[in-house]
C-alpha cells in the first residue's frame, strides 16, 4: 500500500471516530463571555489578596501534509519549532496569580501571568531560544463610575477568538485569519527568510522574538453597563503595539476600539458560560517601523464583526474581519531588507472568518465542536513575493470533560489552501490533515 | 495611532474624578435585641449566622444557609441575623458582588449587622470608614451582638 493512500484512510478513520465518539457521550468550553471584565476586574468584596492560578496543555499534533520536491514549508509542520510533521508538546503552561492586593479596597486589583509553554511566544525559532515570558501584568483602578483603568501589559480589546481565555477555547489551533492576520509577529534585522526544507530539523520557523499573543503595553479605560438584559461593555485603549515585549518602538501608540452588547438569558450566572447573546465590534489601528530601515513607516489596520451565542446545550460563533498593512507572509518569511523576497513590511490586505459550533450533549461528558474558517491573504495581488492566497478549512472536534478544570480535546483539522501564482501554489496545495489531541488541566 | 499629547486633558478629568470619588454614606444602628423579638412575634425558630471570614465562598455559605432556612420553615416562621465581623465585613461593602442577593435576603426578612468595632478598625487601614450596603445595620460589637442574640433564644451558626 502506498503511504499517501495510508494517510487519507488514516485521515478518513479519525475524523469518523472522532465524530462517532463524540455521539455517544459537563463543564463546557466557552464562548459567550464577557472577557473585557472577566480579565480586567475582580469580583468586589470577594476578591482574595492573591489567587494562584494557571493551566498546563500537553498537546501532541500529527500533520498529514505532503513535501512538495522533498521540502515542506510552515502550514505543514508543527509548530511552534516546525521541524517535524509530529511532535508532543507542552503547548502551554501557564501560572499567574490575580486578586486585590488590599482586600478592605475593592477599587484596585492586579492580574500576572507568565508562560512556560513552547509555543510562538516563548520558542524563539531558528534565530532564537526557548524563553519563558511574562504575558500578563496588569494593574485595574475601579475609581471613577463607567470608567475603569487598566495599566499594563494584558490582552487588548479585540476579536472574540484572542481575547477569549485561551484555556476556555473549543478548539486546540486557532483559526487561519486568527494565527495570521492578529496574531502579530515582529521581525528582527538580520534574521532572514528560511527557504523551504526537508524533514527532519526543517527548523522553519524566522521569528526570534515573542508572537504578541494579542496583548499590548498601555492604558486601557472600560467598563460594562445593565440595560434591563442587555450588557454593553466599552474599551477603548492606548498601546504600544509591540505585543507582549515592554518598550515600545516607535512614538505613535496603537489604538484599540471595543464594544460589545450582549442579551443575558440569565443575569444571575456570571463567569465564562453566562448564557448569552452577544454582538461585538472592534477596531485597531497602529503604526510600525521596518526594522530593515527604521526610517520607513507603515499603518498597520484591523477591524472586524461578530456574534457569540452561548446557551446550552448550543453555542455558535462566527466572526470576520479585515486587515491592511503588515501582513503575516508565513513564519518562514519576516523578509530581509528587500523588495524581491516575501516581507511582513507590507502594505497588503487580507480578510477571513469563521463560523463554529458547539453541542454539549445533555447529561454527559462529551462536547461536539464543528467550525469552518477561511482567509484570503494579500487580496488583489496576482504576483510577485507575496500572491494572493487562500486558506480554507473545516474543524470537527470532541472535548471530553473529565471534570470542571479538566478535560481532552481531539481535532481534526481538513485543510485547503492554495494561491495565485504556481511557485507559491506549488508549496501550499498538499496542505492536508492535521489531528491535534490535548489535555488542558487548569488550577 | 495617537500622539501623548492629544490624552493629556483627558487623563487630567480621570484624576479629577478619581479624586472626588468615594464619599461615604452613614448607614443607622441595629435595634436592640429586646426591640427585634418584638418585630417577629410568631417566629418560631430564631437563628444568628456569623460571618467572619472575608472569602467567596464563606459569603456565598452564609447566604445560601440563610437562604435555606427562609425555604424550610417560610419567612413568617423565622427570624435571622447575620451579624458580620472581622473579615466578613467585606459582605456588607457597598459594591459587594453579593448585593443583589443580600437585597432579596432582606426583603425576606433577614437582618445584617455590620461590627462597628471591625468599621473603626478598617477606616484606620483604609483612612476613611468603608462604604456599606445600606441595608446594614450597625451594632458596637459583632461578637457581643452573637452573645446577646443566642442569650435571647437564636441558635447561633457559623457557617
Amino acid at each position: 500500500m502506498k503511504p499517501q493512500t495510508t494517510n487519507k484512510k488514516i485521515q478518513r478513520y479519525l475524523a469518523l471516530t472522532s465524530l462517532c465518539a463524540g455521539i455517544f457521550a459537563a463543564m463546557p468550553s466557552a464562548h459567550a463571555a464577557n472577557w473585557i471584565m472577566l480579565q480586567g476586574t475582580e469580583p468586589a468584596g470577594t476578591a482574595p489578596r492573591a489567587e494562584v492560578w494557571g493551566f498546563i496543555q500537553p498537546t501532541y499534533s500529527k500533520d498529514f501534509s505532503n513535501a512538495f520536491a522533498g521540502k515542506y514549508v510552515p502550514p505543514k509542520l508543527v509548530g511552534p519549532s516546525l521541524d517535524s510533521q509530529s511532535s508532543f508538546n507542552i503547548l502551554r503552561a501557564r501560572i499567574g496569580v490575580r486578586g486585590t492586593g488590599f482586600p478592605l479596597d475593592n477599587k484596585i486589583n492586579y492580574f500576572i501571568l507568565t508562560e512556560f509553554g513552547n509555543n510562538a511566544m516563548t520558542n524563539g525559532g531558528a534565530y532564537g531560544n526557548y524563553t519563558p515570558v511574562l504575558t500578563d501584568a496588569s494593574v485595574t483602578l475601579n475609581y471613577i463610575p463607567g470608567a475603569r483603568i487598566r495599566l499594563g501589559l494584558f490582552k487588548y480589546p479585540g476579536a472574540e477568538e484572542g481575547l477569549q481565555g485561551i484555556n476556555m477555547s473549543p478548539y486546540v489551533n486557532f483559526t487561519d485569519v486568527t494565527n495570521q492576520m492578529l496574531q502579530e509577529r515582529f521581525p528582527t534585522k538580520g534574521q532572514g527568510n528560511i527557504a523551504p526544507q526537508a524533514t527532519p530539523n526543517a527548523n522553519m520557523n524566522a521569528y526570534s522574538q515573542p508572537s504578541s499573543g494579542f496583548r499590548d503595553v498601555g492604558a486601557q479605560v472600560f467598563d460594562a453597563f445593565d440595560v434591563g438584559s442587555w450588557e454593553h461593555t466599552y474599551a477603548v485603549m492606548l498601546g504600544n503595539g509591540n505585543g507582549v515585549n515592554m518598550t515600545d518602538t516607535n512614538n505613535s501608540k496603537d489604538l484599540y476600539l471595543y464594544w460589545s452588547s450582549a442579551y443575558l438569558f440569565d443575569k444571575s450566572a456570571k463567569g465564562a458560560f453566562q448564557p448569552s447573546l452577544k454582538m461585538f465590534t472592534w477596531y485597531q489601528n497602529g503604526k510600525r517601523n521596518n526594522v530593515w530601515n527604521t526610517t520607513q513607516e507603515q499603518d498597520r489596520k484591523r477591524y472586524g464583526a461578530g456574534v457569540a451565542y452561548l446557551k446550552m446545550p448550543f453555542r455558535v460563533t462566527a466572526e470576520y474581519m479585515w486587515g491592511k498593512g503588515m501582513i503575516f507572509q508565513g513564519a518562514q518569511n519576516p523578509g530581509n531588507g528587500t523588495m524581491t523576497a516575501a516581507s511582513i513590511f507590507n502594505d497588503n490586505k487580507a480578510s477571513g472568518g469563521y463560523l463554529e459550533g458547539g453541542w454539549y450533549i445533555p447529561n454527559t461528558k462529551w462536547e461536539l465542536d464543528l467550525r469552518y474558517d477561511t482567509y484570503k491573504r494579500n487580496t488583489g495581488i496576482m504576483s510577485g513575493p507575496t500572491p494572493e492566497a487562500n486558506f480554507r478549512t473545516w474543524t470537527t472536534g470532541v472535548n471530553y470533560h473529565f471534570n470542571k478544570k479538566t478535560r481532552l480535546t481531539v481535532d481534526y483539522a481538513f485543510r485547503k489552501d492554495s494561491a495565485v501564482t504556481t511557485a507559491t501554489n506549488n508549496q501550499l496545495k498538499d496542505v492536508k490533515g492535521l489531528l491535534t489531541l490535548q489535555v488542558t488541566a487548569a488550577f | 495611532m495617537i500622539h501623548l499629547s492629544r490624552i493629556t486633558p483627558i487623563a487630567l478629568l480621570l484624576a479629577a474624578a478619581l479624586a472626588t470619588s468615594g464619599l461615604a454614606q452613614a448607614n443607622e444602628n441595629a435595634e436592640p435585641v429586646a426591640k427585634i423579638l418584638q418585630e417577629k412575634p410568631f417566629a418560631q425558630t430564631r437563628v444568628a449566622l456569623q460571618i467572619s471570614d472575608g472569602s467567596e465562598e464563606k459569603q456565598a455559605l452564609v447566604l445560601n444557609v440563610a437562604s435555606n432556612l427562609l425555604k424550610f420553615y417560610g419567612p413568617d416562621k423565622i427570624d435571622i441575623e447575620v451579624v458580620a465581623f472581622g473579615p466578613g465585613l467585606r459582605l456588607l461593602f457597598k459594591d459587594n458582588v453579593n448585593s443583589q442577593r443580600i437585597q432579596e435576603l432582606a426583603a425576606a426578612g433577614v437582618r445584617f449587622s455590620a461590627c462597628d468595632n471591625t468599621i473603626t478598625s478598617m477606616a484606620k487601614l483604609l483612612g476613611h470608614p468603608p462604604e456599606l450596603n445600606p441595608i446594614a445595620r450597625i451594632v458596637p460589637a459583632g461578637i457581643v451582638r452573637m452573645v446577646e442574640l443566642n442569650k435571647a433564644g437564636f441558635f447561633v451558626a457559623r457557617p
